[in-house]
């Protein structure tokens, strides 16, 4: 059966960081390979127009005017979040910069 | 036990302002009969004693004798942010997750006084046909408990073919609305793309999606979808449109509509005991004044395909979102950002939903974004202008919802691809942004239910209310 | 062997100055206290969507036309996704595809030698969370999360520090004048990064960035010592990497950061939750009208009407004052003498803004125009200058007032003969040569005219006077 090789899984897998252990790598070789196939088919559509249709919307746009705010307490926020430190988010340390 | 849930909402609405019942009474009933089917798994997260405390308030107050909906249970799948009440998406991710904020549409439900029963079960993240992929487990088709409910709102369908309670709202991405309707035997409305505020709704893949009522019969799902429609400016994509009743047409005849059966949608991909239903329906059109023609039209096969593409692709970006920072499951494994990011998301997420996640942001990276995503964009613009150009001739689209009938449960979740598959029929109205309606048109010899789809042009629902209830009378 | 020659490109992020953020409807202030100017949609909570600041597009407009750029009409968004803590959706929504201006320029002057330097887009985008960081653990501020920005990506088309340096001058300029942003490098609201490159060919050489700079004499300074670095690397035999540096303020060097990842995969698609937003061509001109006469119009206006170059750039620098100067009509050299000199000294010393004082525009000219014809003279004027700042009197009745105040030139001789006589000792000091004599006598005659008399006139009467003794 077609499949994927392990480091295109890995790839993906680290494009959508998502960690994939070695025992589910098989199974996404099978899997991703059958839908990755589906969606080949696109390229054998012949389609005339290149314009591309983003979102069904065909009413004008209206936006926000600058003056309209509101806040809302970080107390109600916080419940939901994982880990505070006062009024803050707490998160591993970032790296890179 | 009384029986008054299964009456009609008007019937309903006469005793409250007859002051025979109070919303209690109704609220209690639904609480009985969601116990007694404890087994059909409709809900995640139950509203108990909220709803009762609130029914109980409303019955002191005076009935709004001009609001049908007024003191009426519904039932809310649970990808709509309620506030206070958990909204889990059917995910391990939200398992804790309790909204601050209210859905717009749960804001309108609420201020026309309906009573929010509970929040109903779901695929998770509304990725998949079956509702099998529930971190909560598979709700069951209330017509046969060994057969699925179809999904991804398979809770909502179950909850109103069970007649747990009168209402529920679903979400239709590529059919999930429609085709558990279809499977379950219920009226199941995917409005026009824009008519219902998306705000709230927790994103699946945003240009597709859409909220739609889901009830026993068309006058009630043309009455709760009168209450949810309206444009928001927290929704840019929902769209301004005068204030209508989509009752209004309701019992008027069908002489002289012109209706076209594209003719993909009765070739050999459906089943025959459906296609039979179909030809049933083509009969009594025709033989009240309505015109048929089968018609051919460009792309229909190729809806799948662009829906994996489009649907993966968004999904990818939506669901980013869910990284273990703000909101939501962080593993206990979260020493580095890295480690925070991979292993929540692999702990969150079921296999479905971290399946399409990477499908899709491999679609979208580096020159396949041009390759798959561009293309499909293209194709769907031009599926559009293939739509447009029959709406010039015809009034109505017509086809069977789905291919076959509801499925077994216990079938093999193995085949990536089948959960698209179950969807062929129904994905094409959310490509072009159009409005879809499912109605029961009979059952198969085990008293499946067998569903029409009725397609309308944009902004047509309340002509395609039309027609459905002229079908639902000659049908009953 | 030919010479090496740099090329430079710079990216700048400006933020606007709106009241709220560009795709949430929360507050744009941050560095206060951490986490309060945040609604839902800035924890990107489920099921919220962007809104769009549409003053936020109106000063994106402008600014792109203030660049002499190129607009695209159809406004439309896109995700750039990544994870990265400070970014709560997953994705920056940005303008990948359609920035709302392409193909612009600045037009720069250095050592006398005006230049072009192309711009190649500006989009419109938002900003992260502020992140601060201890041993283990990092810290998030969503106060700044979706603070509209603006970036403006030059062509590689300056050669060196200074052509760098007068772009940046240059564009801060305009970017203050159209009121777009702040443009406050140390406060970030301004941030550059510069590409660098050295080739002896009209081919570019391969390019290094240096980010986060924090004054334009930095980005001179790493220019500089930047496109010195890679000679020498080439000289060595080295060749230069693709890569992220940084300037070291101190070693006056800059330092490898990360060398880049072969092409970093944001996975741009259109932004499906913000529907194509058209500008109309008659929001356009009104943006156009509303773009005021940037400064190198100003300046050649000043020069033409004779005004010093060192008070020319002193107008540029103080935009409230070339404000006020706008659509003037009378002698430009006097109104701004008077501006940069007496009016803005009491400006500084109340703490005023010309906007707050009595001197209205009409007041000004009548004022420069009464100077000019010299019905008054600039004495007259310091001594009136606190009852036209602060009272709303009538220009004509206060010169009216003070004029009747003061003498004929026959008036003054009488006075000036009466006071000399009447101090003898004064008239003895002064032949002993003795200064302070005649500044004395001055300042009885100034006394006794209510000081409303030209001290020239005074003092030469006065010497005339004396010379008779």
């Amino acid at each position: 059966m077609d499949k994927l090789t392990k480091e295109e899984v890995l790839h993906v897998a680290h494009l959508a960081r998502i960690k994939v252990e070695d025992s589910e790598i098989e199974k996404y070789q099978i899997e991703l390979k059958q839908l990755l196939d589906d969606v080949d088919q696109i390229k054998d559509i012949v389609v005339e127009s290149q314009e591309l249709l983003v979102t069904p919307v065909e009413h004008e746009t209206i936006l926000r005017n600058d003056s309209d705010t509101r806040e809302v307490e970080f107390n109600m926020i916080k419940k939901n979040v994982p880990a505070t430190n006062g009024n803050f988010v707490e998160v591993p340390v970032m790296v890179n910069e | 036990m009384n029986r008054y849930l299964d009456l009609s909402i008007p019937e309903i609405h006469e005793l409250f302002v007859n002051h025979k019942i109070t919303p209690v009474d109704l609220v209690e009933e639904c609480y009985h009969r969601i116990e007694e089917n404890s087994d059909l798994n409709c809900f995640i997260t139950l509203n108990k004693s909220e709803a009762l405390e609130y029914a109980k308030k409303l019955g002191e107050e005076k009935v709004e004798e001009d609001n049908l909906l007024w003191g009426i249970p519904i039932a809310i799948k649970d990808n709509i942010s309620t506030k206070n009440i958990r909204t889990t998406c059917a995910s391990r991710m939200l398992e804790n997750y309790v909204p601050i904020y209210d859905a717009t549409v749960v804001e309108k439900i609420k201020s026309k006084k309906m009573i929010i029963i509970g929040k109903t079960n779901m695929d998770e993240f509304a990725m998949g046909s079956t509702s099998r992929t529930s971190y909560f487990g598979a709700p069951k088709n209330p017509i046969d408990k060994t057969k699925i409910t179809g999904g991804s709102s398979g809770g909502s369908a179950a909850c109103i073919a069970g007649a747990l309670t009168p209402l529920a709202l679903g979400t239709d991405t590529g059919g999930s609305i429609r085709q558990p309707a279809s499977y379950t035997g219920i009226v199941g409305m995917k409005p026009t793309y824009g008519r219902v505020s998306r705000y709230g709704l927790i994103a699946f893949a945003s240009s597709l999606d859409q909220i739609g009522p889901m009830t026993r019969n068309v006058y009630e799902n043309a009455l709760l979808l009168n209450e949810i429609v309206g444009k928001d400016k927290k929704d840019l994509t929902s769209r301004e449109c005068e204030r209508e009743d989509f009752t209004r047409f309701i019992g008027k005849d069908i002489h002289g509509m012109k209706i076209a059966i594209p003719n993909y949608f009765v070739s050999n991909i459906v089943s025959n005991e459906i296609i039979q239903k179909l030809d049933h329906v083509v009969e009594i059109l025709k033989s009240n004044g309505a015109e048929v023609d089968y018609i051919d039209m460009k792309y229909l096969d190729q809806a799948v395909t662009l829906y994996q593409i489009i649907a993966m692709g968004e999904a990818s970006s939506n669901l980013a979102r869910f990284d273990g920072v703000k909101f939501g499951y962080r593993s206990s494994q979260s020493d580095s950002i890295e480690e925070m990011y991979a292993n929540t998301r692999c702990e969150g997420f079921g296999s479905e939903v971290k399946r399409r996640i990477m499908v899709g942001s491999y679609l979208l990276s580096g020159e396949n974004a041009k390759i798959y995503y561009d293309k499909a964009l293209a194709i769907r613009n031009a599926m559009k202008e293939e739509f447009d150009r029959v709406f010039q001739e015809y009034d109505f689209i017509l086809g069977p919802t789905t291919t076959t009938v509801a499925y077994n449960l216990d079938e093999s979740l193995d085949d990536p691809r089948k959960s698209f598959m179950d969807d062929v029929l129904v994905i094409p109205v959310n490509m072009a942004g159009l409005p879809g309606l499912n109605i029961p048109m009979g059952e198969n010899d085990d008293h499946m239910p067998i569903g029409l789809h009725i397609i309308g042009n944009r902004l047509e629902e309340a002509r395609m209310y039309q027609i459905a209830s002229f079908l639902e009378n000659k049908l009953k | 062997m030919g010479e090496y020659k740099t090329r430079v490109g710079i990216e700048v992020h400006c933020e606007l100055k709106t009241n709220s953020k560009m795709f949430v409807d929360s507050i744009n202030n941050y560095g206060g206290m951490a986490n309060v100017n945040i609604n839902e949609i800035d924890f990107a909570l489920p099921g919220t969507l962007p809104c769009v600041n549409e003053y936020g597009i109106m000063l994106g407009l402008k600014a792109a036309l203030a660049l002499n750029c190129t607009i695209n009409k159809k406004v439309v968004f896109d995700r750039k996704n990544y994870f990265y803590p400070d970014l709560p959706k997953g994705y920056q929504i940005t303008q990948a595809r359609n920035p709302i201006g392409v193909n612009g320029y600045v037009e720069i002057e250095v050592e006398g030698k005006k230049k072009k330097i192309g711009i190649h887009d500006i989009h419109i985008e938002e900003d992260t969370c502020k992140s601060t960081h201890a041993d283990t653990k990092s810290y998030l501020d969503f106060n700044r999360n979706g603070v509209p920005l603006i970036e403006i990506v030059s062509e590689p088309d300056m050669e060196n520090e200074k052509e760098a340096m007068a772009y940046l001058e240059k564009l801060k300029e305009i970017l203050l004048y159209t009121n777009v942003s702040d443009c406050k490098m140390e406060e970030g609201s301004m941030r550059c990064d510069v590409n660098v490159s050295v080739s002896k060919t009209e081919t570019l050489g391969t390019r290094t960035e240096t980010k986060n700079i924090g004054s334009i004499s930095s980005v001179g300074r790493a220019i500089l010592v930047e496109s010195n670095r890679q000679i020498q690397e080439l000289e060595q035999g080295n060749t230069i990497q693709e890569e992220t540096r940084r300037f070291d303020e101190k070693q006056n060097r800059t330092i490898l950061m990360r060398v880049k990842e072969t092409g970093n995969d944001y996975r741009y698609f259109p932004e499906p939750d913000i529907p194509p937003y058209i500008l109309e061509d008659t929001f356009i001109d009104e943006v156009k009208e509303k773009i005021e006469v940037l400064p190198d119009e100003r300046r050649e206006i000043y020069r033409q009407a004779g005004i010093q170059s060192i008070n020319i750039e002193k107008l540029i620098a103080n935009k409230e004052i070339s404000d006020y100067l706008r659509n003037f009509s009378g002698n430009l050299v006097i109104a701004s003498n008077l501006l940069l000199g007496e009016i803005s000294a009491y400006l500084n010393k109340t703490g005023k803004k010309i906007g707050d004082t009595f001197l209205s525009k009409e007041k000004f000219a009548l004022l420069v125009d009464k100077l000019d014809r010299k019905e008054i003279n600039n004495q007259i004027f310091k001594e009136i200058l606190i009852e036209l700042m602060e009272t709303d009197h009538d220009i004509n009745k206060i010169v009216e007032n003070k004029k009747s105040a003061s003498f004929t030139e026959e008036e003054l001789k009488v006075l000036v003969a009466r006071i000399v006589s009447s101090n003898p000792q004064s008239v003895e000091d002064y032949k002993a040569g003795k200064d302070r004599a005649i500044k004395y006598l001055m300042g009885q005659i100034m006394k006794e005219t209510k000081g409303s008399s030209d001290p020239t006139l005074v003092n030469r009467l006065l010497q005339e006077e004396l010379a008779r003794k």
